[in-house]
């Protein structure tokens, strides 16, 4: 629950007020420049938000020199026109007074929070001097390059691989990597889900109305209330989607496999799978029915505390409306150790269905080259990859490398807590330095004091970001980058069913002294040495090498931020597949049935989808068909911690917004009001959770809207370091409390476990 | 025929997210510490697993009766001629009868311009320039539906012919503008 009462409403959070005064204290924050009124670049400015991670096109202008009104580029259909809490907040970032805006360099010890502004000059001879130090007595290899993905990781991982580290991360295996690793094991690639043409929607937790992914939350009620969508809902806890849902169950942690396996079962047992498809499109179908005829819905009952009656049904209900239906595949937290095979099975649940590239159900990303090849035609333009020869190549593993089973996540992002293996355990080789960009590993890696002992111990820290983050705060040297208000940055490809791109633009004036990150690691590599990998000049000339120099391309995307070709095409689809033929004369003929299932492709060894996978089975034996293992995510008298998105905040990065830290700061902890009650717990107070790793103090909520074995709590609150003055000791840091444990083949940091609770 | 303007709050599309709040504060510069709009997500209540939210628009009614009106001495609150309640800010004294007047308890003193402040459906921003509120524009799940009730094409009569609407406190005689969708969880079927 959002907690809004009549005290903030006349009186606000008021954060602000009292710790502005800390701020002007700060060296390097935009306190400590003049408030100038900003100056708009256009009347309205497309471009693409980042106060979260699903980059949704939005439309923004300046009001008064003071504010920036954001809402929605209308242009991209699916979107709405329409914007969050959060990205409607981004001015606050742009204007926050505890913002850094010049280089700073550590004076003090790490963590301590004593800087001094250097120059950009400085901070630049200081890296350059630092890594290539390092790079001279341990190999390139002893230093790290980890980043937000986007254009910012683009640049650094560029940078990285001129330098000559195999070392990059994304924060995927702290986040969605999970799904990802699953597709890539069942498709071969990443794959879509088509929530607002579905029928019946069965959702275990993927809480997408408060972790809002626009066009997904929009569809999603679009398809309930519109189409009359039936949502089942599988979750600890009643979440916003829990609410909004015909039925919530609410299931044991991390017990998601068993209920998706008992739910194959059925399929499989009642006959009610789609046969047909899967003779055409799938192997591995026996071993993975073989597996599962054990798996019937009185097991999983008695795994996952959902009926088995309501399993039966509920499986009934979705097969009855194949193909437009899905099971939705989730995104972040990773429940339990089993997290590969549980988002695989939930996969499964959607192949035996044959809802691929069905409306209603999952479907592959139709960027141009695949479209056009389809139409016949050149519908949509096709970008050019701008990048340059004779990089070096990497004479070292990569760090994560120890174990070929997590071999399809080394190209997805990484296994990223693998750095405080390498860091604190010389596992597999000594790592000495770590570049860090817009990433927080502070919060969203698990056990926070080993990623403190890790940045503790090592030789030379950077960070880049728009706050001194509590990463940050452990930096030598801080890089402040431009927020995305004051950026452009390379065309994106955003195509869904048909082709699509975006780009981000400037909306505002460059406030104080920071860069993009684009100039930012050109300038350091220019300083490092390796100019000769930076030949671009400026965004300018990257995105003209991406239109082919087609400058009626490049004003028309600049102009609408947005824009898509073609029609909606769905492979599958009779009706799709017939509207587009009829639109395009020179189109790929049909099968006989008039969809293009036979020209489907999925890039596995097989070709075909693999419900069962030969390829992870040598990975990892044993693990090649789909299976339930019985995990421990917490002792007998302990309680589930588990963890979740609000609406208002994004994971470990906007808790210090003004606007946003204004609408919530603290994270209360949910606990059923029986637990509670034996505890001597009442909502409002004090209260001590302790783990294995960890102990944070924090305050009860005392609801019914959670089980009584389960305490949650929304995830990026109770930051530690004194520069974020709005968010600090405010709330649990669920970080601290969880151990550092990785899945198998996914090498997803798990996001279960128990504590136990006190009243203090 | 003179405009009814009037705001429709669909408690089943609403999922509390404050996006409206956020475009509101952006859009009027609201002060920090104060605010025009929230919504408030109320509850759970009920008997697990049967239980569920109250998602609540806390903002001016804008009723048609408006006590707001009746009590201010200056006429600082005022029914303009596209029947919205409005504030002059010149004639506001700050006595604050209209805040501890207000039945809904929306109205706050503004701490920059010292006067009398409200939600006014963006009537001297967005509405000025043919746009449509602040909230309304930016609502991620359509929760919202503005305009002239008395317009019976517009999409808040069609809303209001067909739906079981609501609106709070109406026993008081405020005929308040704000309309709402109620929940269908709630027992009350739309």
């Amino acid at each position: 629950m959002i907690e809004l009462d009549r005290r903030t409403f006349i009186k606000g959070a008021g954060a602000g007020g009292a710790t502005c005064a800390l701020a002007t204290l700060l060296p390097g924050s935009l306190a400590a420049l003049e408030q100038q009124p900003l100056k708009a670049v256009g009347k309205e400015v497309a471009s693409i938000c980042e106060m979260c991670s699903t980059r949704c096109p939005i439309s923004a202008r300046v009001v008064d020199g003071k504010n920036v009104f954001i809402s929605g580029n209308k242009e991209a259909k699916s979107f709405g026109g329409k914007v969050c809490a959060r990205g409607g907040a981004g001015h606050s970032l742009l204007y926050d007074p505890q913002r850094i805006v010049n280089p700073l360099r550590r004076v003090g010890e790490r963590g301590e929070g004593q800087w001094e502004e250097i120059t950009w000059q400085q901070a630049y001879q200081t890296i350059a001097k630092n890594l290539n130090d390092i790079k001279a007595k341990h190999g390139a290899e002893a230093v790290a390059f980890s980043s937000k993905s986007g254009s910012l990781s683009g640049h650094l991982f560029h940078l990285g691989k001129a330098f000559g580290s195999p070392n990059s991360f994304t924060h995927a295996s702290t986040c969605p990597g999970g799904y990802v690793i699953a597709a890539k094991a069942m498709f071969g690639t990443k794959v879509k889900r088509d929530l607002g043409n579905s029928k019946y929607i069965i959702n275990f937790g993927h809480n997408l109305y408060e972790g809002i992914n626009m066009s997904e939350t929009r569809g999603m009620m679009k398809a309930q209330m519109e189409k009359n969508a039936k949502l089942v809902v599988f979750e600890p806890r009643f979440s916003v989607v829990a609410d909004k849902a015909d039925e919530w169950f609410a299931i044991r942690p991390g017990t998601d496999l068993a209920v998706a396996l008992a739910l194959c079962h059925v399929l499989i047992e009642d006959k009610l799978y789609d046969h047909a498809f899967i003779e055409q499109h799938v192997v591995g179908f026996e071993a993975f029915a073989e597996e599962v005829k054990a798996c019937t819905p009185e097991w999983a009952q008695g795994v996952s505390d959902v009926p088995a009656k309501d399993i039966r049904r509920i499986a009934h209900e979705y097969a009855a409306h194949a193909p437009h239906a899905v099971v939705d595949f989730g995104h972040r937290a990773t429940f339990t150790p089993e997290e590969f095979d549980m988002r695989r099975a939930l996969f499964a649940a959607n192949v035996l269905i044959g809802n691929i590239e069905r409306k209603g159900g999952l479907y592959l990303g139709k960027k141009a080259k695949t479209y056009n090849k389809f139409a016949g035609n050149k519908v949509a333009p096709t970008l050019g990859k701008p990048g340059v020869e004779g990089l070096p190549k990497p004479t070292a593993k990569r760090i994560d490398q120890v174990d070929e089973q997590y071999a399809m996540m080394w190209s997805s992002g990484g296994i990223y807590q693998t750095i405080l293996d390498a860091t604190l355990e010389a596992k597999p080789y000594q790592l000495k330095a770590w570049v860090m960009s817009r990433t927080n590993p502070m919060q969203t890696m698990t056990d926070r004091a080993r990623v403190v002992e890790s940045l503790k111990k090592l030789d030379f820290v950077v960070c880049c970001d728009v706050y001194i983050s509590e990463t940050a705060a452990y930096a030598d040297i801080i890089l402040p980058e431009s927020t995305y208000l004051e950026r452009d940055e390379e065309i994106a490809d955003k195509s869904g069913k048909n082709p699509a791109y975006y780009v981000r633009q400037r909306v505002v004036e460059t406030i104080g002294q920071t860069k993009p990150s684009w100039q930012i690691f050109k300038e350091l590599g220019e300083e490092m040495g390796l100019g000769q990998f930076f030949p671009w000049e400026n965004m300018e000339s990257l995105q003209l090498l991406q239109v082919n120099r087609d400058v009626t391309l490049w004003n028309t995307i600049k102009e609408k931020g947005y824009v898509s070709y073609g029609k909606p095409l769905m492979l599958r689809e009779p009706s799709m597949v017939a509207a587009f033929t009829a639109h395009y004369p020179e189109a790929k003929a049909t099968d006989a049935d008039g969809t293009y299932a036979s020209a489907m492709s999925f890039k596995t060894p097989s070709g075909k989808i693999e419900l069962s996978s030969d390829k992870v089975e040598k990975m990892a034996a044993g693990r090649g068909v789909i299976k339930y293992r019985p995990v421990q995510l917490k002792q007998a008298d302990e309680l589930y911690f588990i963890q979740g998105k609000v609406a208002v905040h994004t994971n470990g990065a906007t808790h210090n917004i003004p606007m946003l830290a204004n609408l919530m700061s603290d994270n209360g902890v949910w606990i059923h009001p029986l637990t509670a009650g034996k505890l001597g717990i009442s909502s409002g107070d004090k209260i001590r959770l302790s783990s294995s790793v960890g102990s944070e103090e924090g305050t009860a909520l005392v609801t019914p809207g959670i089980r009584q074995d389960t305490v949650f709590a929304y995830m990026g609150f109770g930051s530690k370091n004194k520069e974020l003055a709005r968010a600090t000791g405010k709330g649990i840091h669920c970080g601290n409390l969880l151990p550092h444990q990785t899945a198998p083949i996914c090498g997803m940091n798990i996001h279960t476990t128990g504590i136990t609770l006190a009243k203090i | 025929m003179s405009k009814r303007y009037v705001m429709i709050h669909d408690e089943n599309r609403c999922i509390g997210c404050q996006a409206c709040s956020v475009a509101c504060r952006s859009e009027n510069g609201t002060p920090e510490g104060v605010s025009r709009l929230q919504v408030r997500v109320e509850g759970p209540f009920g008997d697990a697993p049967h239980l569920h939210f109250k998602y609540n628009r806390v903002s001016c009614q804008q009723c048609e009766n408006a006590p707001c009106v009746t009590v201010c001495p200056t006429g600082a609150a005022y029914v303009g001629d596209d029947g919205l309640v409005t504030i002059k800010e010149d004639k506001c004294v700050g006595c604050m009868y209209c805040v501890a007047a207000c039945p809904y308890k929306v109205r706050f003193m503004n701490p920059e311009t010292k006067a009398a402040d409200k939600c006014n459906f963006c009537k001297d921003t967005r509405l000025a320039r043919g746009e449509l509120p602040a909230c309304v524009t930016v609502c991620p799940t359509d929760a919202l539906t503005f305009g002239d009730a008395n317009d019976p094409q517009s999409d808040v009569a069609k809303l209001i012919n067909t739906k079981a609407t609501y609106q709070e406190k109406t026993h008081l005689g405020t005929q308040p503008r704000v309309y709402r969708i109620p929940t269908k969880r709630g027992g009350i079927q739309s």
